[in-house]
């Protein structure tokens, strides 16, 4: 079938509108979930089994059941619950954005978690002895030594995640929202032409993720000065 | 036709080998008889283990010829073009034949030690699996490792696992041995277990063709050094005539050197 | 009526038709895993080749397929393969939309996607096998096919089931998009049930607990599998 420039153009034009529901939903529900996921993460290495066993369970929960199940228990299954609907928090839960927003950033903590951890044992201990032998203790420790060198670790495996999570928010198209997706499969059903709005669409995802990779390129870049050549690090 | 055992076991004749523009060897011609034990020696990048590796096709030459027993590997050396053998069939039953120890032992990490010895003997030569298990067995007891058989290659010691290797070419009851550096990825402490049972293949009149940098070993054990330098012969002879009275300088200043590392 | 009376197997209980579900969703997963590992193998194969273009293509597949919504390729595939029905149709007198099979277009949908997936767990494989115990299986007279079969297959294929375990957890939760094309498979049944009871929360809890048991019965499986694979092989960690 012959692509049709203008219809092309003019399905493009629209899907560009989806981008900020699409990146507001990937921003916040990241750093929602990315604070959620440091808890559990010190959680998991607490060595207390109290605290590690309820962040287990919750990671296995998260990571063992499909988003779209966690998206549509907050959206649909809540309203089952009288008392919900009656509460103070009732004006945010009835809002698919809300909703959304909510179930992307506890799936991502899950995820993250995990992450972060492995950043977080990769230290090693010889690493963390100097600095105590240095008088460093606390959160002294955790921020000039602990954390910059987890840090390095965490960073590809947490670029892989912005990236899914970047195309996860597609399934807040399915409780309505009108983000890229949800666009997109509005455009579909009113001109049966899939082809020219999936490459539309797929070509904006495909940005921004090549976006979010540079970003996390720069930023792995960034933060280990000691992988560069000396002349270049002066400069 | 000749009569097949009057022929050297293998004959190199004019081999030559280069990597794009590189030419790292200019014509090597070299016989082993039948029963020989030839060492070659010469310094990193003298081209030793190419030749080896030329002689079982796992590198094919630009040049020149590979003959086994009097019969020549036909090979499709049309300059401008990558070489090849024309025949793969034909490499792969002269390969069964001609059974290679690797400086790495490349012992397959998927089998244990007793499948690795018969894994080419069921497989290739199409031996019944009942008598190569018991010809192994027997070989493991040989090498001293028969109470490894049942182990990975992984959980054995270097010198271990070079016996292990060992054993995996002489089951193939193969005509040529082909050594290359079979110590040099050894600790100092194991080299010596390995190159016992080398010696005694020798002693039983077994034709090898040994890269080594074992000067003591290729001295007492091989019948002729060759000694390689820049992809030519530089030194071809006896271990006694050539260690005593070198004709080339360079073979000269490379035993004084290995000496003094040895 | 409590979730437990819900979902029991009596007259009024919805829990046959639900177990029924998990069934349909396992197979349309199962589908879309073997289709993706078919083009996973075919992928690799082509990001491994001597050849150029094919290497262009594998990339290009991979990298698209990983970089855009599953969501968007299985609207795709729902969409583009009713719209061609649609115009087979109407060349015989029928009218309007047709829609196409939904397990099928949703296999091949997850297939396609998974296979991006699969493609670089295959691909890693085939770059951590040895190439010394390669060699030595040239260097002991193994025609090709026999080298595949006896080293290169049995190595590479412990090499990727770590992997293949992740994206088939991966293909299992995909699965659940498959229920917007009308796809009647665990997610489905949910939507269905809750609109026929307005206990909505008692069907997605339900669902979301048997993907649970699926992810985590396979988990051990592959576990199993691993711990097979790896006899021989000294972990690093």
């Amino acid at each position: 079938m012959p692509f049709d420039l203008p219809f092309l153009a003019e399905s493009f034009v629209a899907l560009l509108r989806g981008i900020p529901l699409t990146l507001q939903l990937t921003v916040l529900s990241v750093v929602a979930g990315g604070i959620l996921a440091f808890g559990l993460a010190f959680m998991r290495i607490s060595r207390r089994w109290w605290l590690d066993a309820p962040a287990r369970f919750y990671i296995l929960v998260f990571r063992g059941t499909p988003l779209l199940v966690q998206i549509y228990i907050i959206y649909y299954g809540l309203s089952q619950f009288p008392v919900l609907r009656n509460s103070v928090l009732w004006p945010f839960l009835r809002e698919a954005y809300w909703c959304a927003m909510l179930a992307l950033a506890f799936n991502t903590a899950a995820y993250s978690a995990e992450i972060i951890r492995g950043g977080l044992l990769s230290v090693p201990a010889g690493h963390v002895e100097a600095a105590r032998a240095c008088g460093m203790s606390g959160f002294l420790l955790f921020r000039r030594i602990v954390m910059p060198l987890a840090l390095r670790q965490m960073l590809p495996g947490y670029s892989n995640e912005i990236i899914l999570m970047v195309k996860s928010t597609a399934l807040a198209s399915t409780i309505t929202l009108l983000e890229i997706t949800g666009i997109a499969a509005k455009l579909i059903s009113e001109s049966y032409r899939p082809v020219e709005i999936f490459v539309c669409a797929g070509a904006i995802y495909l940005a921004i993720n090549f976006l979010v990779a540079r970003l996390f390129a720069w930023l792995e870049y960034a933060v280990s000065p000691e992988t560069r050549k000396p002349e270049e690090r002066r400069a | 036709m000749p009569d097949a055992t009057t022929m050297p076991a293998v004959a190199l004749s004019g081999i030559r080998k280069s990597y794009g523009p590189l030419e790292v060897l200019h014509g090597v011609s070299l016989a082993a008889r039948e029963g020989e034990v030839i060492s070659i020696l010469g310094s990193s990048g003298s081209g030793k283990s190419t030749l080896l590796r030329c002689i079982n096709m796992l590198e094919v030459p630009n040049g020149g010829s590979v003959a086994f027993h009097g019969e020549t590997i036909s090979l499709d050396q049309t300059p401008g073009r990558a070489p090849r053998p024309r025949d793969s069939a034909q490499i792969n039953r002269l390969r069964s034949k001609a059974a290679m120890v690797f400086q790495s032992f490349n012992l397959w990490s998927h089998l244990t030690i007793l499948e690795n010895l018969i894994e080419a003997p069921v497989h290739v030569q199409k031996r019944s699996r009942k008598d190569c298990l018991a010809e192994a067995e027997a070989l493991l007891e040989r090498v001293g490792i028969a109470d490894k058989r049942h182990c990975y290659p992984t959980h054995l010691s270097g010198g271990q696992q070079q016996r292990a290797a060992i054993a995996r070419a002489l089951a193939m009851q193969p005509r040529v041995m082909l050594f290359d550096e079979p110590t040099s990825a050894l600790d100092p402490e194991l080299v010596g277990e390995v190159l016992k049972v080398m010696r005694d293949l020798a002693a039983e009149g077994r034709t090898m063709l040994i890269v080594t940098h074992e000067m003591a070993f290729a001295r007492d054990v091989s019948t002729r050094t060759v000694f390689l330098h820049k992809g030519r012969i530089e030194e071809e002879g006896p271990p006694s005539e050539v260690f005593s009275n070198p004709r080339s300088e360079r073979f000269r200043q490379f035993v004084s050197r290995e000496h003094l590392q040895g | 009526m409590n979730t437990l009376g819900l979902m029991s197997f009596g007259p009024d209980g919805w829990g046959y038709s639900m177990l029924a579900a998990t069934g349909t969703t396992v197979a349309v997963a199962a589908c879309g895993f073997f289709v993706g590992a078919l083009l996973g193998c075919l992928g690799a194969a082509a990001s491994l080749s001597r050849l150029r273009v094919l290497r262009l293509v594998a990339d290009f597949y991979t990298t698209v397929l990983r970089g855009i919504p599953d969501l968007l390729v299985i609207y795709l595939f729902y969409f583009g393969s009713s719209s061609v029905i649609s115009t087979a149709s109407a060349l015989f007198g029928a009218e309007g939309f047709v829609g196409a099979p939904a397990f099928l277009t949703g296999a091949l949908a997850i297939g396609v996607v998974s296979g991006a997936y699969q493609m670089q767990v295959f691909r890693g494989a085939v770059l951590a096998l040895s190439k010394g115990e390669i060699e030595a299986g040239r260097a002991y007279g193994m025609p090709s096919l026999l080298l595949f079969r006896r080293i290169v297959l049995p190595q590479a294929a412990r090499f990727a089931i770590p992997g293949i375990g992740n994206v088939w957890q991966l293909v299992l939760k995909e699965s659940a998009l498959i229920s917007v094309i009308g796809l009647v498979e665990l997610m489905r049944q949910a939507q269905i049930g809750s609109g026929s009871t307005r206990q909505p929360f008692s069907f997605y809890l339900t669902a979301g607990a048997l993907y649970l048991l699926i992810t985590l019965v396979s988990g051990l499986v592959f576990r199993f599998a691993e711990k097979q694979a790896m006899r021989g092989i000294r972990r690093g960690v």
